[in-house]
């Protein structure tokens, strides 16, 4: 699981380049928070490999979003960044009321696996990541800062 | 790189050694058929099995578990099931996430299914 810290405080959003992106908690989706991490990560000017980086960060962020609440509801993911080349983002699941389908996910040996093997990812990859759930709201988060490439 | 590539597994026939050629993204969504079809060839018995992984453009940590799955079942089997890499990006999130020394990574089928 990822580490139960609280979001970053976001100062001044005005300051930010700021998307928004809403889609169904539905694994089929999650290319669409892949997608728009590339283009965000472009505008941000970050390099290749760290574009590379945050599509999978923010894939790893929205399983997590997924595995506290299966099947249900919308993804919300806020992306911001600064001409400091810091970007945030920040994922909410929000759930629609209706039933889980905790009883329908198939339960595989690999799963725990893949928890351990995400967290694995997120430390690498970003510099900074955790989850909280307040008030029965998950939310994930990261942050990554634009490094210079590599020779 | 930022379009949905689509997701296909190919067995290609080659004497006694299977070969699945995988394409497109595996994640979340696509890492269960990928799954299934382990399961399967691994439940037909013992041996090698090769996951070329040349045409993959993403993999995420749910493809990867799939994968570590599979060669700890395989193995234990008595069998093995070793991986084709070419994209520097997966091959430094096998290095990352210290799965280069679980598989055995390898840049050609060829050179994969030499015993």
């Amino acid at each position: 699981m990822m580490r139960s810290v609280p979001a970053p405080e976001f100062i001044g959003a005005n300051q930010y380049n700021r998307v928004e992106l809403s889609l169904p908690a539905d694994p089929q989706m999650l290319f669409l928070a892949r997608m728009t991490a590339a283009a965000v990560a472009t505008r941000a000017e970050l390099g290749y490999e760290q574009v590379e980086d945050l599509r999978l960060a923010i894939d790893e962020l929205c399983i997590a979003l997924l595995g506290s609440h299966p099947g249900a509801g919308q993804i919300a993911l806020l992306l911001q960044w600064d001409s400091e080349g810091t970007l945030d983002v920040v994922g909410t699941l929000v759930p629609d009321g209706g039933p889980s389908d905790d009883q329908n996910q198939p339960e595989r040996s690999d799963a725990p696996l893949s928890l351990e093997l995400s967290q694995r990812i997120l430390d690498a990859l970003v510099d900074d990541h955790g989850a909280d759930a307040i008030g029965g709201v998950h939310r994930a988060w990261l942050r990554m800062r634009r490094r210079e490439p590599s020779l | 790189m930022t379009s949905e590539a689509a997701f296909e597994v190919v067995e290609s026939p080659h004497p006694g050694v299977p070969i699945l050629r995988v394409q497109g993204e595996i994640d979340v969504a696509t890492s269960p058929e990928l799954h299934e079809l382990l399961s399967d060839l691994i439940a037909d018995g013992p041996g090698v099995i090769i996951v070329d992984l040349t045409d993959v453009s993403f993999i995420d940590s749910t493809g990867l578990g799939v994968l570590v799955g599979a060669v700890r079942d395989v193995r234990a089997g008595g069998g093995d099931l070793r991986l084709v890499v070419t994209q520097p990006h997966i091959i430094k999130l096998l290095e990352l996430t210290g799965l280069d020394d679980v598989f055995s990574v390898l840049s050609d089928s060829s050179d994969a299914v030499t015993p």
